[in-house]
């Protein structure tokens, strides 16, 4: 297994608890999908997440990723919201059946810079969070042993799947099946892959949860911790103040402010 | 210490038994090694006595394993894990995945018992030092070499100070010398009163540690005895187990009349050395 | 034929693992690698097939130069035996693992039925076809992975570990298989910690000690280094300890080597 998206660096960002992260990241989603002002989104995006990147120093990998992630999804919502908005409004070009309206564009608008939030916010966490410092920490604040191994084991999940696909595929390279070429060809070289992969994933993480026990993972009671998560008043301070911004932003929307 | 009472395990996907109606006691404080042709069983046995068959790996049992005075099978594993050490034969799956460094991974068995950090601190430093890993300690468990990632499985496990230490193989990718000073690990282990139950297939380092050895075959015990006894056996190579050289080259030599028929065939360098000075009329001979 | 020039490797972690290597291996010879753990065996082995690529210096196997094929088209001269068996099986039965490899590399039906069939045997696994890889015991595993490799009939092999958690019948096997493949003429690269396993079987070995060769030569040479010895991680065989011991000038190898001389004084 790998641990993750996780890149390594020295940075204030970096030595952040990452209880902190992960409320920044909550909080920030929370206030994307809360308020309904189409320019929102955008903004947290650009205003929060943008220079968090480039202090935490990962702003290659952060792009990138966010292009993978998010772009088939945009051309998904655009095209739906987009072009088949069912709603009045004026109507700004004409497809046969198809027409494209400006509520329509600016109600995709919003929509693709939510999850551009979402999926930022996330990614932010897991390139600048050692999931086992995550784990630590959650399990420091009392969190179940276990339900914190499944947090941090769920967000290693695809990384492992992809570590484990890499090993299959250089294992079948080895033995002179060819790769690379077109599209079909890619499809091609996928497939033998699927069953190894799910069986492969499988046993390894049956044994590992054998190895987890082995050290005592499954005890119960106090835990200690050889490098116990460092935290700080200020950062417990804007955490309270992180919650307090989401739950605002809810409220507000319950009061009609952005009506 | 350890004790199986007629004791079966057929693992869920398994058309035969890989363990059957095995009856043994290994006393407390005693190193007892396992060897043994592949698909003989011996990691299944590993897995029974660390309870993890059957409270990890499904399956079905009969009879019971009883250690320190508790059933296996009744007892909530991490309770077992308390006092029983595994280390597994493919140490790539021992590593946790959760940690970012060697130090770390090594401590990670104390964190989940709630050893004090100063004492934490101590032990991994302790076992960094005894298996010489400790240029290793701020590498990421998983940019290790095979052997590497063995001697870091092991520690991993060593850390924790288990009064039952099960070992499945643990120098099979060492090289001699890493070999030797886990041997010597293991023996002063031994002689601070841990019960060791060590599978391995280096038979003339296990002769010098062992107080006993069985050999299991197809699930069953075939042998069981002292190390010089059992090792020197002439029917291990017919079942599919390698002796050592020594005992190789002294049962040569009495087909070739140059070892008297009477004379214990050796097991080990030293007992080897003394018995060639012996028919060669050295120093040693009585 | 294998031929390292100058090889230079540094993982991405900043660890140099192979710090100028140059080795040439003829077909037909079979050369046993040595060394302590982390010396840079592994690292060398997979620079073989092009799992790794030089940082500097270069690799030919067979008169090709590895940076300029891919792993896949380098499947075709080099067969390679991973150290550990889980990162190398992937089929859902032994009969499909043993198969993928002549498949792949385009061997008529009839001579890849006839290579999987050896292959099977020649590691005593008929019988076991339809069982899949992972309720194999570890060693039945990299047995498994071994036919693997025999399968592909090419004309290098490289070996990590061949012998691992082997019992007796395990490592007559790879013995047999080894002088069986340098017979024909191929070139065999085996690592291994097993000294007794690699005195016996091989006519050359090769000593890596921090990414640098510092021993080459017959088991004879090789094992009399003494204290050199111990410093790349290694020991001598136990009959050339046991010849030692007993203060014999010319120590002996194997076991009937042993006995004879002990006939002979
Ligand atoms: N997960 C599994 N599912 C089904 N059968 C299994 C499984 N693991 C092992 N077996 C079978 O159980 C038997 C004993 O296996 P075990 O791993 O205990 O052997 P071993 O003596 O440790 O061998 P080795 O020396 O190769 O490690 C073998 O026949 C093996 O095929
Ligand atoms: N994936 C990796 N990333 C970074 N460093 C690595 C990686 N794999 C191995 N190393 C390091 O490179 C060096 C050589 O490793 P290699 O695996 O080649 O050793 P080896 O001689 O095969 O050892 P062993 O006998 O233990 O298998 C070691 O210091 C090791 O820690
Ligand atoms: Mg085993
Ligand atoms: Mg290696």
């Amino acid at each position: 297994m790998t641990v993750g998206f996780y890149q390594h660096r020295e940075s204030s960002v970096h030595r952040l608890n990452p209880l902190t992260k992960l409320t920044l990241a909550v909080a920030v989603v929370i206030a994307a999908f809360a308020v309904p002002l189409t320019w929102w989104p955008a903004a947290l995006f650009l205003v929060v997440l943008v220079p968090a990147v480039l202090a935490a120093r990962v702003p290659a990998r952060f792009a990138a990723l966010t292009v993978k992630f998010v772009g088939p999804l945009l051309v998904a919502v655009f095209l739906v919201q987009g072009l088949f908005f069912p709603g009045e409004g004026a109507e700004l070009a004409r497809l046969g059946p198809i027409s494209v309206k400006a509520e329509g564009l600016a109600f995709a608008a919003q929509t693709a810079t939510r999850l551009l939030v979402l999926i930022g916010a996330f990614l932010f966490l897991l390139l600048t969070t050692h999931p086992g410092v995550l784990m630590n920490a959650m399990v420091q604040r009392g969190l179940p042993p276990n339900i914190s191994y499944v947090v941090s084991a769920t967000l290693q999940i695809v990384p492992a799947f992809r570590e484990r696909a890499q090993h299959i595929l250089r294992a079948q390279q080895a033995r002179g099946m060819a790769t690379g070429g077109g599209l079909r060809r890619r499809i091609g070289v996928l497939l033998p892959l699927i069953g190894p992969l799910a069986l492969g994933a499988l046993t390894e993480v049956e044994e590992r949860a054998v190895a987890m026990e082995a050290r005592a993972f499954g005890a119960t009671g106090r835990r200690t911790s050889l490098m116990p998560v460092p935290d700080t008043t200020a950062q417990r301070l804007a955490r309270w103040g992180l919650a307090a911004f989401a739950a605002a932003t809810i409220v507000a929307n319950a009061l009609g402010v952005f009506a | 210490m350890i004790e199986l009472d007629d004791f079966s395990y057929a693992y869920p996907t398994g058309s035969r038994p890989a363990l059957r109606s095995l009856r043994l006691a290994v006393p407390a404080g005693q190193l007892c090694g396992v060897v043994g042709p592949s698909g003989a069983g011996k990691s299944t046995f590993a897995h029974a006595l660390a309870g993890f068959i059957p409270h990890a790996l499904g399956g079905e049992t009969a009879g019971r394993v009883v250690v320190g005075g508790r059933t296996v099978a009744d007892t909530p594993l991490p309770d077992l894990v308390r006092d029983v050490g595994l280390v597994l034969q493919n140490p790539f799956n021992q590593i946790s995945g959760v940690k970012f460094t060697v130090r770390e991974e090594l401590a990670f068995g104390l964190e989940n018992l709630g050893v004090p950090q100063e004492e934490m601190v101590r032990r991994v430093d302790a076992v960094l030092a005894e298996l010489r890993i400790e240029g290793l300690a701020d590498r990421s468990p998983y940019q290790l070499s095979g052997g590497q990632q063995q001697l870091v499985a092991l520690g991993s496990v060593l850390v924790m100070r288990p009064s039952v230490l099960v070992l499945d193989e643990p120098t099979s990718q060492l090289d001699p010398v890493g070999s030797g000073q886990v041997f010597d690990a293991v023996r002063a282990l031994h002689r601070a009163g841990v019960t060791i139950v060590l599978v391995e297939h280096k038979l003339e380092r296990l002769a010098e540690i062992a107080d006993r050895v069985l050999v299991l075959r197809h699930g069953e015990v075939a042998l069981d005895g002292p190390p010089a006894t059992v090792l020197a056996d002439p029917r291990l190579a017919d079942w599919g187990v390698a002796g050592t050289r020594y005992t190789a080259a002294a049962r040569l030599a009495r087909e070739r009349g140059l070892w008297p028929e009477d004379r214990d065939l050796p097991v080990t360098l030293d007992a080897a050395v003394a018995g060639f000075r012996a028919v060669t009329g050295g120093v040693e001979s009585r | 034929m294998i031929r390292i020039d100058s090889l230079v490797y540094r993982y991405p972690t900043g660890v140099t693992a192979l710090d100028g290597v140059s080795l040439r291996v003829e077909p037909g010879e079979r050369v046993a690698l040595i060394g302590r753990n982390g010396a840079g065996k592994t690292t060398l082995a997979r620079h073989l097939n092009g799992i790794l690529r030089p940082t500097a210096g270069s690799v030919h196997v067979d008169g090709w130069d590895t940076a300029e094929h891919t792993v896949a088209e380098l499947a075709a001269k080099v067969g390679y035996l991973f150290q550990n068996p889980d990162e190398q099986l992937f089929a859902r039965t032994v009969a499909e693992e043993v198969a993928f490899g002549p498949r792949n590399l385009g061997y008529p039906g009839d001579r890849r039925a006839r290579l999987v069939r050896r292959a099977l045997e020649d590691t005593r696994l008929t019988g076991l076809e339809e069982v899949h890889p992972y309720q194999l015991s570890l060693a039945e595993r990299k047995r498994v992975a071994l036919a693997a490799v025999l399968a592909m009939d090419t004309p290098i092999l490289v070996l990590d570990e061949p012998t691992t958690g082997a019992d007796h019948a395990g490592v007559r096997d790879v013995a047999a298989a080894v002088s069986e493949l340098a017979g024909r003429g191929r070139t065999v690269l085996a690592v291994t910690h097993d000294m007794d396993f690699c005195a016996e079987n091989f006519d050359r070995i090769v000593v890596l000690a921090g990414g640098r060769i510092v021993r080459d030569g017959s088991p004879d040479e090789v094992f009399r280094a003494g204290a050199d010895l111990a410093q790349a991680g290694v020991e001598p065989p136990q009959l050339m300890r046991l010849s030692e011991a007993l203060g014999w000038s010319r120590p002996a190898t194997t076991v009937d080597a042993f006995v004879d001389r002990l006939a002979s004084r």
